[in-house]
């Protein structure tokens, strides 16, 4: 197939490494947003998107490390030996993963103030929420023509996903909670605006990679992107239908609402984790089809 | 707004994405290619490749190769055999990071006859 790298199992490590690295980040990003968004949630689910924040913030941190490691290993193809490589190491270190690295550990550390409870702690938490989707930026298919359109939809993009990532597992707690029904509901109608940014900007994006539909059905590019698409498509259903039958059956305080809304939500989390093993095999061992 | 709209319609229209990924556009010896002599094997890229490791095989085992280029990025690589060649199969496998940060291999056959 058109425009798919070796496969080994470095190139594997590296797809699950990078999928855990997008998850880290986005849970790390979503907490700070869902604080902010959210300022008088319950306070237990508050409690939660901050100590997942944090928990996510260090996870990312050391999978940055891993990745570097993984990185010299395959670029040296000596293996494990390149994984420590000094010399490979520095050569990661002076590539756009690099500059990445700086930026995106520096949000993640930033992100660890989202534990401060205030207005200062919360500022400097979204700062580093900025960071990391700056990081982003830096690196791989986005540093492609026209730059910064690409810069700008993949900043979009990884904000807005993170808003509802890292949504999930608090409202997962929240459609337990006797007053839980509200934020529920009101994040339906943030979300219906958010998730349209996040599938219009993904969608321009993709097409600025592939360029035409012969592209998209021919290339290992286009075929991965086809089934990270046909995952979203029954994530987006399932959100709609959460929005749309299993919150106001919350609210009207049906007894069964609670337990099928939670099993829905954790079906989203696992769509999302299949989302991003898409999405780290298109950024890892794929040539998008415009420069074939 | 409706200029914006209008402005990024005709970006999207008119953009071409150029980078991305750089690849081994062609080599010396061609892959596949059958010749007497090696005096050059050559990478040529369409955007700046730092080739990180490089080795060639042939009937013997691996031969050893002096890069002229080095560490470098570089749109072509050089690197020259450091002894005869014996007649037979040759492969070429590369590693190396693209000016995007993707780390990019690569490989091809050639082989050598008295």
């Amino acid at each position: 197939m058109d425009g798919l790298a070796p496969i080994d199992g470095w190139a594997l490590l590296a797809i699950f490494a990078k999928a855990a690295g997008y998850a880290a980040a986005l849970v790390a990003m979503g907490g700070p947003l869902f604080v902010a968004t959210f300022r008088s949630a319950p306070g237990d689910v508050l409690r939660l998107a901050r100590q997942l924040a944090v928990s996510a913030a260090l996870l990312g941190l050391v999978v940055l490390a891993l990745r570097f490691g993984i990185r010299s290993a395959r670029i040296s193809g000596m293996g494990l030996e390149g994984a420590v490589d000094p010399m490979m190491l520095g050569l990661v270190w002076d590539s756009p993963l690099g500059t990445a690295a700086l930026w995106r550990g520096a949000g993640e550390l930033l992100i660890l103030a989202v534990l401060i409870e205030g207005t200062i702690g919360l500022a400097i938490s979204l700062l580093g929420t900025l960071l990391v989707a700056v990081s982003y930026t830096l690196v791989g298919h986005s540093l492609g023509d026209p730059r910064w359109l690409l810069a700008a939809l993949v900043g979009a993009h990884l904000l807005a996903g993170a808003f509802w990532v890292g949504a999930l597992a608090p409202l997962h707690r929240a459609a337990g909670l006797h007053d839980g029904a509200a934020l529920l509901h009101r994040f339906g109608i943030i979300a219906s605006g958010t998730v349209a940014v996040l599938v219009l900007v993904g969608l321009t994006f993709a097409w600025l990679m592939i360029g035409s539909f012969g592209g998209l059905f021919g290339t290992a590019y286009g075929w991965t992107l086809i089934a990270k698409l046909v995952v979203i498509t029954g994530l987006l259903g399932l959100a709609a239908k959460n929005k749309l039958r299993l919150v106001p059956s919350l609210t009207s305080n049906d007894s069964s609402a609670p337990d099928r809304l939670r099993r829905s939500i954790r079906m989203e989390i696992i769509a999302v984790a299949l989302i991003l093993l898409a999405t780290a095999t298109l950024t890892s061992i794929t040539t998008p089809p415009v420069n074939l | 707004m409706k200029q914006i709209i209008l402005a990024l319609a005709a970006t999207l229209v008119t953009a071409t994405a150029a980078l991305a990924h750089s690849k081994a556009e062609d080599t010396t010896p061609a892959a596949g290619a059958t010749v007497e002599t090696v005096e050059v094997i050559e990478l040529r890229f369409d955007d700046p490749m730092r080739v990180t490791a490089i080795a060639l095989v042939g009937p013997d085992g691996e031969l050893a190769i002096t890069r002229e280029t080095g560490l470098d990025p570089v749109t072509e690589f050089r690197a020259m055999p450091n002894e005869n060649m014996p007649a037979g199969a040759y492969t070429v496998d590369w590693r190396g990071l693209s000016s995007d940060g993707h780390p990019m291999q690569g490989s091809f056959d050639f082989t050598v006859v008295d």
